[in-house]
């Protein structure tokens, strides 16, 4: 479990986080949901410490993380993945490489036991005949694909996603949502997406959190969304005529 | 203000770039990766440069010491040592903060642009520490070869331009190279180059890291990283000198 807790952000003089406070459970996919330039990007930075909160507490279990110095933060990350917005797979190491880096780096796995661990990763977010692949020579969907598998390496307690689908067509978008959701579940990890994507939302929206302006708007599920009478939510997720009409007639 | 603020941040991404590595032998597959991309990829540039540095030396020299006072073997004499203590030193470490220097700084602002910092920082690793120290130990073990390459290659390039002019021929030109020959030159251009090696990828590698925004950041970081290597190498090549030569 993951605790934010009274988090606020500043960039010079102006606000982006406001006394921001969420739970957010193990063995669920939590989404922060916001518009472009509502700050859930710099809350998913100060929670994984890549920004440091003005104010405010985070805690990785019983771990009070962001008052960890340098060293302390580096051994927790160790239990934490992150699958960025755009990939971010290393761009001097193959597809089977940026797999194993992690496991180089930080297990003491034989090198038998570190190919046996890639390839199970691969295989399981459906990478095949890619290992020797450069990162620029896959596709988005791929490279997504490869970075989740890279994220799974070792095992992590915590897994963060920031905008999992942006620059994926629909029928992608839907299948890296539902990778996620399924080793999030498979593993129990506590795992956290960023995203706009509407679909997600309702796909595997377990725990969803919508942030406006800096402030957290609205907390429940994908279900409550549609009995929601919070404007601003209404406003951002119904915010076509044909998602308008489909709320209308679910009332 | 602002130089000191930068100076101080420097030095703080220098100790984390000195910290212990993670994996010893993880380093060790990146050093020899960096000693091909930035030492060995460098040869061709330092050789063709050198060759025409040393013959155009010769024919200056020539030019300028037309007199019968001037015993013809101190052409080569005066190339040996402008090559040795000048120019294979600080002019190809110039050069390489233009080639290397911007090289490191655009590839590691790449990197950071593209999140593949951050994405090494969230699995645990000294970024700093991984991507930039084997560029610096790479560039220190492999430039002074790149000088030692120079130097032959220039005093070569004055010989074939000295030779094919007319101005001084093969004998005269290799009794002035070992004329009146201090083997300390060598040592004060090693230790030049070395030092100018760890300006080079440390300060290039500081403007890559600290880069913010997008494409157009990096170049400028880019520019910036070259414009401070070179005055950095002009400004210790002096101290140097004072240091050791005086």
């Amino acid at each position: 479990m993951i605790q934010v807790r009274n988090i606020s952000k500043w960039f010079n003089d102006k606000q982006v986080l406001h006394n921001i406070s969420i739970d957010f459970e193990r063995g669920k996919s939590n989404l922060i949901i916001g518009e472009s330039g509502s700050g859930k990007t710099v809350l998913l930075k100060c929670i994984v410490g890549l920004l440091n909160p003005d104010e405010g507490d985070v805690f990785f279990d019983d771990v009070h993380f962001n008052i960890l110095n340098h060293d302390g933060k580096r051994e927790v990350r160790k239990q934490v993945g992150m699958l960025f917005q755009g990939g971010a797979l290393f761009d001097w190491l193959t597809v089977e490489q940026n797999v194993m880096f992690p496991l180089q780096m930080f297990s003491n796995m034989s090198n038998e036991e570190m190919q046996e661990r890639v390839q199970f990763c691969l295989k399981r977010v459906n990478i095949i005949n890619s290992d020797n692949l450069s990162p620029s020579e896959l596709s988005g969907g791929m490279q997504k694909r490869v970075a989740i598998a890279r994220a799974i390496a070792l095992n992590p307690r915590y897994l963060f996603c920031d905008e999992p689908n942006s620059g994926l067509d629909p029928k992608t978008s839907i299948l890296i949502d539902n990778l996620i959701e399924e080793i999030t579940e498979e593993y129990n990890i506590t795992t956290i997406l960023n995203t706009h994507d509407m679909n997600s939302v309702m796909e595997i929206g377990k725990k969803v959190v919508f942030i406006y302006k800096g402030n957290k708007a609205w907390e429940g599920s994908n279900a409550d969304i549609l009995e929601s009478d919070n404007e601003q939510l209404n406003d951002f997720v119904f915010a076509t005529s044909i998602t308008r009409k489909l709320k209308a007639m679910k009332k | 203000m602002r130089f000191f603020h930068s100076l101080g941040k420097y030095f703080i991404f220098l100790s984390r770039v000195f910290a212990k590595p993670e994996r010893f032998y993880l380093y060790y597959h990146q050093i020899l990766r960096e000693i091909v991309n930035l030492g060995i990829s460098s040869i061709g540039i330092v050789a063709i440069i050198s060759v025409f540095i040393g013959a155009v030396l010769t024919i200056q020299t020539a030019i300028n010491a037309n007199t019968p006072l001037f015993p013809h073997f101190l052409i080569a004499l005066a190339v040996r040592d402008s090559m040795i203590l000048e120019f294979s030193s600080t002019i190809i470490a110039l050069i390489l903060a233009g080639k290397v220097g911007s090289n490191i700084s655009s590839e590691i602002g790449t990197m950071r642009i593209t999140e593949q910092i951050d994405a090494l920082e969230i699995m645990g690793v000294n970024s700093a520490s991984y991507l930039v120290l084997p560029k610096i130990i790479a560039a220190m073990l492999f430039n002074p070869i790149l000088m030692i390459v120079s130097n032959l290659v220039g005093i070569l390039g004055g010989l074939i331009a000295g030779t094919a002019t007319g101005i001084i021929n093969f004998d005269t030109y290799v009794y002035g190279l070992q004329y009146s020959f201090h083997p300390f030159y060598i040592t004060y251009s090693l230790i030049k180059t070395v030092i100018f090696a760890f300006l080079i990828t440390s300060i290039s590698s500081y403007h890559g890291y600290y880069v913010s925004g997008g494409s157009l950041d990096v170049g400028k970081a880019s520019t910036k990283a070259v414009v401070f290597c070179s005055i950095t190498i002009l400004f210790f090549n002096l101290i140097l000198t004072q240091l050791l030569l005086v």
